[in-house]
């Protein structure tokens, strides 16, 4: 402990040490660059002690800065950088003065010089980058500037597509996502903006970007086309790209004169152009599919409760890193007990998702399962369970896949959960509720219901073979 | 004390005594004089590592090494069935429908086809060849498909084509590597492999990672397809039998009790325990769980690995062959075993390579035999996994691993015997169902005659990112510290493909 401290307590005299090898080593520089004119060639006799104080202050630096570096927690890359950096300060610096003592040594005093003013700059952006944060310098030059902040804004679905104003409804709102972070009215890369119907026929400093009516000759199109890693492809690689149906519309709309005012309908569609526009129509109608974990978070589930459940071979993990809600899987085990639930229970308020299926369970273990209430998906298929249990299942509002395949169950049982909004998928193969679908669908009119049962006919194809025409002879 | 128990006592004791005999100081101070001082170095200087920071946070438990692991992010497939027609099949009688190469067909190949490339068995200036199958538009989709898969072309609303997949192998074995691995050469871990090491499985009794292979030969890349490259070898894939023995020296043999097998494993494990309280290897911990599941696998496997206990109209679906050794079989198998929890199963399917060189590798003969091989058995695994609500969390991923040219194969400048297409790197489509994939979709086009991919271009590494996506993690942050560096399946390269995500 008391080693710890001490090494912490030396750590701590770098950022005072490390100004010292700057202010020396960079005066030592001067010397030696003044010292080339004759009025200044008393200084030479000075440099190499200059230059050694420097080093040895470098190495202080160096020794301090690892002690340091162990004793808190940096970034380990920017930290290994300017580690690497600092020693190669004092290794020059050395080389440096090895040169200034024995003009015999091997490397050119002027790289030498050079390449330490480098390496201190670089260590020393590196070092406050460290301690200020890696935008301290250049943050007030963004705000100057103003930053990239309308990479965020989202398409909106339309709701007429027809009706829509082809420029301001669908081309608009693609620049607007992919083009304006660079080309608007506080940044013109390469003189361009695109963020007006005039700016865009004006073109940027290259000349102009668009030519009404051929698509495949204006340099907007032909700049997306090009590879990604090819310099001019835009956007830019590292940027958002514009996806092919986005391309498609651009293409589109250039082809037809790139009006600004035209509807959607008075434009001429090809096949290959309807979808596209119809998709973006239909990004309102269709329905969202609710996540498939909740939006809300909640605590961590007792670590307890689930590694006695592990022991009893059963799979409870969360379902994904970032989230506290868990899964549970009894595809190892097929015998569940009465305690496993009940330990199931004290989960409730994590537990989404739980597969059941090809155990032992019957009716009574539904009492349980009713009770875990944050479920969206249960897979009880090929269990003891039976058209009295599944009613109980209406209690599990957030219920959005129902697995019940090869249960002893009918279409009533099932239309008793007609109340679950939510309900995505209900799988019924092999139960008794195949002939009662229409019923079934009529009460889930946004569900998928699958009753299964299907059949691959078997044709002559699939138990012959083709074979090569006998020749004649 | 009873005679297992010190039968086991004594074992134990060999083995200390066999370590202790390496315990010399003498063989210390010889063995370790560098070492130690490569020790020190590395602990005064292990702060300057960069790859700590960003290193990939699946952790590698050498105790259970299979246990489940959760994903980054929640994941839409649980599960992976990977058909690969190894030899790659003719994109141009399957899917991609070109009526301009069929007003080509028997014409020379146009000169611009052929500057700069090079062909593996194409020399000269070959003739083109039109489809030589009809199409149709079939379902609400109206995706294209082939009279050769009837069958298919029922289910085609549930596919998602990938038309503009590109490669830059032409040779079997590299371009399956490329495909598996993410690199053509040897050495990398496959698909299957990262994906075990990432997500572990859900099943303790079973392998997470099952092979089986049929066409009567193994894919030309050998092993190395599923092998673990660079990961714990525990990864790698089980090749397992569909006739006989699933694993071979499954059973215990004759006059071996289970109880005595249990004693023997609890005796091995032991002494393995007490040799990693020696070394502290975690190669040794994996060894012990592997044998502890070899012993639950004993029950499990032959159980789930047996299609005779299928009721009769799954084998008329499938079209199986109880008792042989075939595709069909082999994907009732995947169904199977993906219900039971295993976390990826590759099938690979030998005789897709169609030169014209023998009737069997005929493009109008033996391909059809081969469509028709496969048609009805990957129709019914769509319809089953649906029917039993496995679709929606089981990704399955169809393809070869290069497509086909549209000109005839002269090889050596000569006519071939019968109707062939040569190895193809520039266009050949790949197709996935299920988990979270758009259904009923197409991705991509390639020229009007299916030379080369002129819009949704994507390179297997594509479809690596995309089918890690579906399981739960970001294939750039998916990585595996080796050799100094973090690898991942992609290595430097893969975009995720946006568009076919539903």
């Amino acid at each position: 402990m008391v080693l710890l401290s001490i090494t912490t307590f030396i750590g701590r005299l770098h950022p005072v040490l490390v100004h010292l090898p700057i202010g020396i080593l960079l005066v030592g520089l001067l010397m030696q660059w003044l010292s080339r004119k004759p009025t200044y060639a008393t200084l030479i006799p000075a440099i190499p002690i200059v230059l050694l104080a420097g080093t040895f202050s470098a190495l202080a630096s160096c020794i301090t800065g690892y002690l340091l570096s162990i004793s808190d927690d940096y970034d380990k890359d920017l930290v290994s950088w300017h580690m690497w950096m600092g020693i190669g300060v004092a290794l020059v610096s050395l080389m440096l003065y090895a040169k200034e003592k024995n003009p015999a040594f091997a490397i050119d005093k002027k790289i030498l010089s050079i390449g330490l003013l480098v390496l201190i700059m670089v260590t020393g952006h590196l070092g406050g980058s460290l301690t200020h944060g890696s935008d301290y310098l250049s943050k007030p030059i963004q705000q100057i500037f103003g930053g990239d902040s309308s990479e965020s804004t989202a398409i909106k679905p339309i709701a007429n597509v027809q009706e829509a104003v082809a420029y301001t409804d669908v081309i608009e709102p693609i620049l607007a996502t992919k083009c304006y972070s660079c080309h608007n009215n506080n940044k013109q890369k390469g003189g361009l903006r695109l963020d007006q119907m005039s700016f865009i026929l004006k073109g940027g400093k290259d000349g102009k970007v668009l030519v009404p009516g051929n698509a495949d000759a204006s340099e907007l199109i032909k700049r997306a086309l090009l590879p990604t890693d090819n310099d001019d492809h835009m956007p830019p690689k590292e940027k958002p790209q514009l996806t092919e149906s986005q391309l498609a519309l651009l293409h589109w709309w250039i082809t037809n004169n790139a009006d600004a005012t035209q509807k959607v309908k008075e434009l001429p569609q090809t096949d290959k152009i309807k979808p596209i526009l119809a998709a973006l129509q239909n990004a309102k109608t269709e329905v969202k599919a609710p996540a498939s974990i909740p939006a809300t978070p909640v605590q961590a589930a007792d670590e307890k409760v689930i590694s006695q459940l592990k022991a009893h071979n059963i799979m409870v993990l969360p379902v994904a890193q970032n989230s506290n809600y868990i899964m549970a899987s009894f595809v190892t085990d097929s015998v569940v007990e009465k305690a496993d639930l009940q330990l199931l229970l004290q989960l409730q308020p994590q537990l989404i998702w739980l597969k059941i299926s090809n155990t032992n369970i019957a009716d009574d273990a539904l009492d349980m399962i009713a009770q875990y209430t944050q479920l969206t998906r249960l897979d009880i298929a090929n269990t003891h369970i039976t058209a009295a249990g599944v009613p109980k299942l209406a209690a599990l509002t957030h219920l959005q896949y129902l697995n019940l395949v090869g249960n002893n169950v009918n279409a009533n049982a099932v239309l008793a959960l007609k109340n679950l909004q939510k309900l995505q998928s209900i799988y019924l193969y092999k139960t008794n509720s195949a002939t009662a679908y229409t019923a079934l669908k009529a009460a889930f009119p946004h569900t998928a219901i699958d009753t299964g049962g299907y059949r691959v006919p078997t044709l002559v194809s699939d138990t012959t073979l083709v074979k090569e025409p006998e020749e004649n002879y | 004390m009873t005679q297992k128990e010190l039968h086991n006592q004594r074992l134990v004791k060999e083995a200390e005594q066999t370590v202790m005999r390496m315990n010399t100081r003498r063989h210390f101070l010889k063995e370790s004089a560098m070492g130690l001082g490569a020790l020190a170095f590395g602990s005064l200087f292990g702060s300057c590592s960069n790859t700590t920071a960003q290193s990939s946070s699946v952790v590698f438990d050498p105790a259970h090494p299979l246990m489940p692991k959760l994903p980054p992010f929640a994941a839409k497939a649980k599960s992976v069935i990977y058909l690969h027609m190894a030899g790659a099949p003719s994109q141009l009688e399957l899917f991609d429908y070109k009526p301009e190469l069929m007003k080509m067909d028997g014409q020379d190949c146009p000169p611009s086809l052929l500057e700069g490339k090079r062909f593996a068995f194409i020399r000269g200036v070959p003739k083109m060849l039109g489809p030589q199958a009809k199409f149709a538009q079939h379902g609400q989709s109206g995706l294209w498909v082939s009279e050769h898969m009837p069958h298919l072309s029922t289910v085609v609303d549930e596919l998602c084509f990938l038309k503009g997949v590109t490669t830059d192998q032409f040779n079997h074995a590299p371009a399956q590597l490329m495909v598996h691995t993410g690199s053509a050469r040897l050495g990398r871990p496959s698909l299957g492999a990262w994906t075990t090491y990432g997500l572990g499985t859900e099943n303790q009794n079973l392998p997470g990672f099952v092979v089986l292979t049929s066409g009567g030969r193994n894919p030309d890349a050998g092993k190395s397809v599923w092998g673990s490259g660079f990961l714990p070898s525990v990864y790698q894939g089980v090749q397992c039998r569909s006739e006989g023995d699933p694993v071979l020296f499954i059973k215990d043999p004759d006059g071996m009790s289970r109880d005595l097998r249990k004693a023997s494993i609890d005796a091995i494990n032991q002494v393995n325990a007490e040799e990693y309280k020696a070394y502290n290897d975690p190669e040794i911990l994996s060894r012990i769980s592997q044998y502890e599941m070899a012993y639950k696998m004993q029950i499990a496997a032959p159980e789930v690995m047996n299609i005779n206990n299928e009721p009769q109209y799954i084998h008329d679906m499938y079209g199986t062959k109880p008792g042989e050794s075939c595709f069909a079989n082999n994907v009732l198998l995947a169904r199977k075993l993906v219900e039971k929890g295993v976390r990826f199963v590759q099938l690979f399917d030998w005789g897709w390579d169609s030169h014209g060189t023998d009737a069997s590798l005929a493009i109008d003969l033996g391909f059809i035999n081969k469509c028709r091989s496969v048609d009805k058995c990957i129709t019914a695994l769509l319809l089953d996994l649906k029917q039993r609500g496995l679709l929606e969390e089981t990704l399955v991923v169809w393809g070869g691993e290069f497509g086909r040219t549209p000109m005839m194969e002269n090889r050596e400048g000569k006519q071939n015997p019968y109707k062939g297409r040569d190895h193809h790197t520039e266009a050949f489509t790949i197709w996935m169902a299920g988990a979270g994939i758009k259904k009923g979709f197409s991705y991509g086009e390639t020229d009007e005659i299916g030379y080369s991919t002129i819009s949704g271009k994507v390179e297997p590494y594509d479809v690596q990112a995309t089918i890690l996506q579906q399981l739960g993690f970001d294939h750039e942050k998916f990585t595996y510290e080796f050799q100094g560096r973090q690898f991942r399946l992609t290595d430097t390269r893969g975009k995720l493909i946006n568009d076919i995500l539903a």
